[in-house]
């Protein structure tokens, strides 16, 4: 694979940047902790150990849907080496919604610690810990479990009919209200169109295979606080509901997230293991480290939201669309998680894209089965909406003889347009990302191959795009803090709440420090991941860290910059309107050769005590929108059905790139991801017994390295938010959403199938091809 | 992983000893890069494990016109794949090595191990059948030396007894005008287990196919000769007619199961396209006497 990267800055800069220009900012530096990475000493939960520590594992249940009848652990705790063996009777009876605990509404409390009904193939049900992880093996197979297995259900549409088994209880399953979206009059609106399209289309489960496997480390001290080393992209979020679970209060729970192998969004959720470890440990006063195999890291894993979209459009005369109609049936597995938010998400983003205001009816629902639990992961709820909205948008453009560019470009939604978040669009985005990819690509003047070549391989290239929100909104009332403490000798703490997951966030905050203060980048370092020490924060997540979060950290260092300022000021005798900060250095106006260094200001020379000075930032701004295309050709083998992407153009309009490189990372892993969405990747699930087909990397297929296409990433910086640190917008999850369609498209231009289910493996496109 | 004794013997004698010794709990490692897995996994719990590797002399590979291609049991996927006479002479040796697993697994992997785990997708046995090879044993009785389509009896299965240690593979110089292929059948281009494999090793004499042995894998418990494909085209013209129906026949023959990695009658089909796809190219290669891939190209990330 080669890949390559351009970044072209117009002029606006809408006072976002400084005059003189950026010197930090929109630059690639090292990461700041990429030595400790390469060198292997960054430590990441499971490197923790401590004197006299356990370990701990949990057993998975052997049924889809079952009552734990009884559980014999005696043969289990008699083997030698054994500390603790904890069932559903061993731990508390709290319901809890396993994630986002303060700040959000759209989550159900249905989860246990360890529960006496099993949900899914793999539901744990208890838990060991014992001297070493070979005793513990051990021990697992002597845990004798009896089970009164339950009828179970894996269909999403069977789930919802009256007679199947009732999962949690609900009606029909449903994991709450269906989330409805009603503009104008959509009959009305039918009736207007010169043709209707309507038309299924399906995706599947694929699961983020970040590089760590869920791992934690629990250890009490005499006083009853709990301190616990995980793998979280929400440190705040597993203080809040370990807090509630376990009836302690928030300060006897410390999380700290020293470095991080990757979440993908899945690590928003608390894990079992996180409370069994922290009950474990409290129960045989000895620290307990727990690690999930990878096969663990698949049963008890979150992964993406299986869902069946029906979609009916009508197109008027003129070529713009009249109305729109779409039921979203999510299936949300043995458990909620963030089932309702995916959902809301999904029919919001199908509302918007493609400009539809007057005539909208939309209906979202989320259904209870017997799979794994299905969760929060990149693109959440967006990748899928948005595929079955591409796909249909391109059917509609063939099938009235219009270019699928000339017909998105006349649809798509611009500048005053209603977002998905329902404020109005800003900026031409859109339409700009696809006309730089077009241009790039030479879409008009492109040579088609021709389906009727007589090769059993056929070229063709298609065209995807996508709109994202930089942060939750409106889901989540948005927040992000920072503190900024410089010290005697000059030097900076930051101090911020994010969690750094793998992605640069450390490195884009001091970035953003560096730049206001006018120091290196040396001289900043970053403190994060630890309850006790920082300001809340709700994690990383929502392609927020940036845009919220950085947000946090520009206030911080304006606060901490304006106090420096005052100082200078007295002791230059100068008003601050005068004074200026230039690397590291304040000049009064009228004596620009003199100036007086920040260490000097902080330092305490001259018998006055050395100053501490502490900028604070809180950042609460309501949403932003990134804006993407992809183009990507594909060669398409039609006697084995094979799909190969063979190049992507990616534009991305992100506003300001606060660190370029890192910017590209995320795009180029959001293709690598997205392409295993359309083609490889899918965690299949028995469909009589439950019980996971895949769950290790031999037969889970996730795109390798031989099997990228060449990349080019355009990022543009059109449109700067002024919500946003020197006008940027998230990036993380848009790069996963428009490559889908555009692979699904491009297989359509090569042989005249159209897929609407992915992934479109081998089979199912050959048969498609057969019928057509 | 649970624990197990472990022993590195000096001599094949010493090996076959504990191997009688332990009586079926012992297994021997060679790059381990299955029965490691096979522990881990607890699909197998030896109590004792044999590492074969500090024996001298085991990780030869050397060619001779007469006695054709010698592999010792300790040579690696690597040192086959790198080996100029294999990509010369053992051309879906070649490919079927260079496209096992990864570099890493390749770089620890040997021949041998691929051939005593038995696998029906394992990717070095269909070439090696196709090359009609030979596999020499040593054991409590003795040497032995059975033809490596008689070696499987069923999925991990061979007819390798209690104590018997596999020596050498033994693959016959191949005479002119021969092609040969392997083409596996994955979705990735690294890193796959075949869903279907498909070895060809044919001779011609002038327009006319005087040999030709197709083996599958992946299609049945252990790789197997599509004999009726080979009938339709021994000692006849070579004609696309021919080739159609040689691959039909081939997937008529063949008797897969349907898995994760794919259904029954899809591998029915792949094993026809396949077919015809390599017994195309082979005759190409047989054609020009040279082999059918690109080696100029190292399989590396530009
Ligand atoms: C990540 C990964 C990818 C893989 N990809 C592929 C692939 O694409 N295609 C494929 O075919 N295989 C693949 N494999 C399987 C494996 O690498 C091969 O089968 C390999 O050739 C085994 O050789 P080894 O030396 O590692 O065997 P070992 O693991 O050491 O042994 C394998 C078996 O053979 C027995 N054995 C070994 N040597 C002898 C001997 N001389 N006499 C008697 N018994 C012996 C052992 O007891 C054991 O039962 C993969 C494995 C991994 C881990």
């Amino acid at each position: 694979m080669t890949t390559s990267i351009i970044l072209e800055t117009p002029s606006p800069t809408l006072g976002l940047i400084p005059e003189n220009g950026l010197s930090v900012v929109h630059t690639s530096p090292p990461r700041v902790d990429g030595l400790e990475k390469v060198t292997g000493s960054a430590l990441y939960a499971a490197d923790y150990s401590f004197p006299g520590m356990l370990y701990g594992k949990i057993l998975r249940s052997k049924h889809a849907h079952a009552r734990i009848v009884h559980i014999d652990k005696s043969k289990a705790l008699a083997l030698e080496g054994v500390k603790a063996v904890i069932t559903h009777a061993d731990a508390p009876k709290e319901l809890h919604a396993g994630s986002p605990a303060p700040r959000v509404g759209q989550m159900v409390a249905d989860q246990y610690v360890l529960a006496e009904k099993a949900r899914y193939f793999g539901d744990g049900i208890a838990a060991v810990a014992a001297v070493s992880e070979e005793i513990l093996e051990e021990a697992l197979h002597l845990i004798e479990v009896e089970y009164e297995p339950l009828p179970a259900v894996f269909d999403m549409v069977e789930a919802m009919k009256p007679d199947a088994p009732s999962i949690h209880g609900t009606e029909r399953n449903l994991v709450g209200p269906p989330f409805i979206i009603e503009r104008g009059d959509v009959e009305e609106g039918f009736a207007q169109a010169e043709t209707i399209f309507e038309g299924h289309y399906e995706t599947g489960r694929p699961v983020p295979c970040y590089m760590e496997p869920n791992a934690c480390v629990c250890r009490w001290d005499r006083g009853g606080k709990l301190t616990i080393w995980s793998s979280t992209q929400c440190a705040f979020m597993v203080r809040g509901i370990l807090s509630q679970v376990l009836g302690i209060p928030a300060h006897d729970v410390r999380v700290i997230v020293e470095h991080m192998g990757g979440g993908f969004g899945a690590k928003q959720d608390l894990y079992q293991h996180e409370f069994v470890c922290a009950i474990l440990a409290r129960e045989t006063r000895r620290p307990v480290k727990m690690e999930y195999s990878r096969k663990e890291s698949f049963l008890g894993g979150r992964s993406r939201h299986p869902i069946k979209i029906t979609l009916k459009q009508g197109l008027g005369k003129d070529g713009l669309l009249t109305a729109r109609e779409v039921r979203l049936v999510s299936n949300t597995g043995g458990y909620a998680s963030h089932g309702l938010g995916i959902t809301a998400v999904g029919c919001l983003d199908i509302a918007s894209l493609y400009r539809c205001e007057k005539n909208l009816k939309i209906e979202g629902i989320s259904v209870y089965t017997n799979n794994p639990i299905a969760g929060a992961y990149r693109g959440f709820g967006a990748v899928q909406a948005f595929f079955a909205l591409e796909t249909q948008i391109d059917e509609m453009a063939v099938a009235s003889g219009v270019d699928p560019l000339d017909f998105r470009l006349k649809n798509i939604v611009g500048d005053g347009d209603l977002s998905p978040s329902e404020h109005h669009i800003l900026g031409d985005g859109l339409a700009v990302c696809l006309r730089r990819g077009a241009e790039e690509m030479g879409w008009y003047e492109r040579k088609k191959m021709g389906r009727n070549n007589s090769s059993p391989l056929k070229r063709g290239w298609g065209v995807g795009t996508e709109m994202h929100s930089s942060g939750a909104y409106p889901d989540i009332e948005e927040q992000s803090n920072a503190i900024i403490r410089m010290n005697e000798d000059g030097t900076v703490n930051l101090i911020i709440g994010m969690a750094d997951l793998g992605t640069g966030t450390r490195t884009m905050a001091a970035q953003i420090a560096a730049e206001v203060l006018g120091i290196s980048l040396g001289e900043i370092r970053v403190i994060d991941g630890d309850t006790d020490v920082t300001p809340f924060d709700i994690g990383a997540y929502a392609s927020r860290t940036t845009y919220v979060g950085g947000g946090a950290v520009l206030k911080a260092a304006n606060h901490l910059k304006k106090q420096l300022l005052e100082l200078a000021s007295e002791r230059l005798e100068c008003p601050l309107e005068d004074l200026s900060l230039i690397e590291g250095r304040v000049f009064a106006k009228n004596a620009p050769n003199e100036g007086i260094a920040v260490r000097d200001l902080v330092s305490g020379e001259g018998g006055r005590p050395p100053r501490t000075l502490i900028g604070q930032g809180n950042n609460e701004p309501t949403v932003a929108y990134s804006f993407g295309a992809h183009f990507a050709e594909v060669e398409v083998d039609t006697e084995i059905g094979q799909i190969k992407v063979l190049q992507v153009i990616a534009v991305h309009e992100i506003g300001r790139a606060i660190n370029p490189v890192a910017v590209a990372g995320q795009i180029e892993g959001g293709i690598q991801q997205g392409i295993g969405h359309a083609l490889t990747e899918d965690f299949i699930i028995d469909k009589k017994t439950g019980r996971p087909l895949n769950p290790s990397f031999v037969d889970y297929k996730m795109p390798l390295a031989l099997d990228m296409p060449k990349i080019k990433t355009i990022i543009l910086e059109e449109f700067p938010d002024p919500s946003g640190p020197f006008g940027a917008k998230g990036i993380g999850e848009d790069p996963i959403i428009p490559i889908g369609p555009a692979i699904g498209n491009a297989v359509y231009e090569a042989t005249g199938v159209r897929m609407r289910e992915l992934p479109i493996t081998p089979e199912k496109f050959l048969k498609a091809f057969a019928e057509t | 992983m649970r624990p197990f004794d472990y022993f590195e013997p000096a001599t094949l004698p010493e090996a076959v000893s504990l191997l009688e010794r332990f009586d079926g709990r012992a297994s021997i490692l060679a790059g381990g890069t299955d029965l490691l897995v096979e522990i881990k996994e607890r699909i197998r719990l030896p109590d004792h494990v044999i590492n074969i590797k500090k024996v001298p002399g085991l990780d030869y590979l050397s060619y001779d016109p007469v006695d054709g291609l010698k592999i010792g049991s300790l040579a690696t996927l690597h040192e086959v794949e790198t080996s100029p006479v294999v990509i010369e002479k053992y051309a879906g040796l070649y490919q079927a090595a260079r496209e096992l697993g990864s570099i890493q697994v390749r770089n620890r992997a040997t021949v041998a191990g691929n051939i005593c785990r038995a696998s029906p997708s394992a990717d070095t046995l269909p070439p090696l059948i196709a090359d009609n090879a030979t596999i020499h044993t040593f054991g409590p009785d003795g040497e032995r030396s059975i033809p490596m389509e008689k070696f499987f009896t069923g999925p991990g299965k061979t007819v390798l007894l209690d104590g018997e240690i596999l020596t050498r593979i033994n693959v016959p110089s191949p005479p002119p005008n021969t092609g040969k292929v392997y083409l596996k059948l994955g979705r990735r281009a690294a890193m796959e287990l075949a869903t279907v494999g498909v070895a060809v090793t044919l001779t011609l004499d002038g327009n006319e196919c005087r040999s030709v042995r197709i083996v599958l894998g992946a299609v049945a418990p252990t790789p197997m000769r599509a004999t009726d494909a080979e009938d339709i085209l021994i000692g006849k013209a070579i004609s696309e007619n021919a080739i159609e129906e040689a691959s039909q026949a081939a997937k008529d023959q063949c008797r897969p199961i349907s898995d994760v990695r794919g259904s029954a009658d899809y591998r029915r089909e792949m094993v026809r396209v396949l077919t015809g796809r390599a017994l195309r190219m082979s005759i190409e290669a047989a054609n020009e006497g040279n082999s059918p891939f690109d080696i100029s190209t190292d399989q590396t990330v530009d």
